[in-house]
């Protein structure tokens, strides 16, 4: 998209984006980051901005299947893209086997750093279906948890690639559906929003 | 908050100027937007208007060059990272921008971007610096070209006009024999410290050397003493353990800065480990290519 360049430029853009598969399309401040616009305008909050200097990764959401700081990059730089956030993992109520895997693994405590992790995680499976333990650590080593010490969370992450878990663990683990953990409360709905400001 | 600015989106590098010069000044451009952002956001900057330099297709992508490379500014660490080109022509590039900060900055962060905020922890500086990188800019009074060493002279000091775009860089190819190596100590999201090493080798031998540090001075500074030190070193025995030592005595001399990941005196000893193993991978490689 290229915009007039004689006058100043814009102040106010109009961005179409498909969050979790829904269209969306909604006029934006420039200075608007895609986290602020994510959980401010369209209610999903999954993507927590911690840091606010793309340290911690709690704020990692999805462009076009990769990896970004929601907190410093710009909702405009989303237009015409996909954005994937947490909220978006699970299935008709069903959980991606990641998600899965993390409670399988009791791979969060407080559960601050999940969403990142997640999405983090699941970028690092599209593009790496097999990876080794060397390569998840290389894949989250940007995101912080505070709680697990994260081996949990390699090993959950191996878990959802195939492999890696012992069986004996995860008969253990009883499994939670996303119905007893309380479903989804943030999903807005597949209504597009038009928002201005 | 980020502060409130106009956004231009140019699809030309005179649109680009068009816009500059419409906000009389008060412009910056961006890319990926991991530094500038960063910094409008902590309050250290504000600018009426951002010109966005991504949508201009000639400062995008690589290239090879005769065996050497093209890669425009607005390339990212991770397009980097996973060019056959690169992975050809340049495994130490590679390596480096597979370490950059982390995967999210990785996605979104540009070459061109890192060069042009010279933050004194830059990883790219350090390893164009030592393989005589050319650095293309163009501004709304020309083209000119230039290195690393001219370009970067001061902590986030550039020689860059405010109105001027890096354009691109152009790496040269390896000569025979040649061998590159980077290696970084990293903490925190950015190099403690990091050496960078070219060699040629023939009949055994080093025959030339270049040594750059990053990170632990103010820029990142070519060392010659310690490349000196291995010239001549025969790159297959004993003799190589004592130009190595020879050259880690050399980097006492640096003028390291003191920050959050140490004391001065001990960037300078991260330096020489990292400069012993750097230069055992160049020459490693020069051999092979020998």
């Amino acid at each position: 998209m290229t915009d007039v360049l004689q006058a100043p430029g814009l102040d106010r853009v109009a961005i179409e984006l498909v969050v979790n598969g829904v269209p969306r399309r909604l006029v934006v401040e420039p200075r608007e980051t895609l986290a602020e616009v994510l959980r401010d305008r369209l209610d999903l909050r999954g993507a927590k901005v911690s840091c606010d200097a793309q340290v911690c990764g709690a704020c990692t959401v999805l462009v076009d299947a990769l990896p970004v700081s929601g907190c410093t990059f710009l909702a405009v730089d989303a237009d015409g893209r996909r954005v994937g956030t947490v909220e978006g993992l699970a299935t008709d109520g069903e959980l991606s086997p990641l998600q899965q895997a993390f409670i399988d693994q009791a791979a969060f405590q407080c559960g601050f750093c999940t969403p990142g992790m997640l999405m983090a995680a699941t970028a690092l499976l599209e593009e790496q279906p097999h990876p080794s333990r060397d390569d998840v650590v290389h894949g989250l080593e940007g995101n912080i948890c505070r709680c697990t010490g994260y081996e949990p969370i390699i090993a959950a992450v191996l878990q959802a690639a195939g492999g890696d878990m012992p069986s004996s663990r995860r008969e253990e683990v009883p499994a939670v559906t996303s119905a007893e953990a309380g479903g989804d409360p943030l999903d807005p709905g597949t209504e597009p929003v038009e928002s201005q400001q | 908050m980020i502060p409130r600015f106009r956004l231009a989106r140019p699809a030309t590098l005179d649109e680009a100027f068009a816009a500059f010069e419409a906000a009389n000044g008060d412009a910056a451009y961006v890319a990926g937007g991991t530094e500038l952002l960063q910094v409008m956001k902590m309050g250290f900057a504000q600018f009426d208007t951002l010109v966005d330099l991504k949508g201009i297709p000639e400062l995008h992508g690589i290239e090879g060059d005769g065996g050497g490379l093209r890669i425009g500014a607005t390339t990212t660490h991770r397009e980097i990272e996973r060019s056959p080109a690169v992975a050809d022509a340049f495994p130490a590039l590679v390596g480096l921008v597979r370490s950059v900060a982390n995967t999210r900055v990785r996605s979104t962060g540009t070459l061109g971007g890192n060069l042009a905020f010279a933050e004194p922890h830059s990883d790219p500086a350090t390893l164009l610096l030592a393989s005589d990188a050319v650095l293309e800019l163009a501004g709304p009074a020309g083209r000119r070209e230039t290195t690393v060493s001219e370009f970067v002279v001061g902590p986030l000091s550039t020689t860059r006009e405010p109105d001027e775009v890096l354009v691109r860089v152009r790496i040269p190819a390896a000569k025979p024999g040649e061998g590159r190596a980077y290696a970084k100590l990293a903490f925190f999201e950015r190099p403690a410290a990091s050496v960078a090493v070219r060699v040629t080798v023939d009949g055994g031998v080093v025959r030339s050397a270049t040594v750059a540090v990053g990170s632990l001075t103010e820029v990142p500074e070519l060392v010659p003493d310690a490349a000196a030190a291995l010239v001549g070193a025969d790159a297959g025995d004993g003799a190589l353990n004592e130009a190595i030592a020879g050259g880690i005595a050399t980097l006492g001399s640096l003028d390291a800065v003191e920050d959050l990941n140490g004391s001065a005196d001990y960037k300078r000893h991260l330096a020489g480990v990292l400069f012993a193993s750097t230069a055992r991978a160049a020459i490693a490689e020069a051999v092979g290519h020998d």
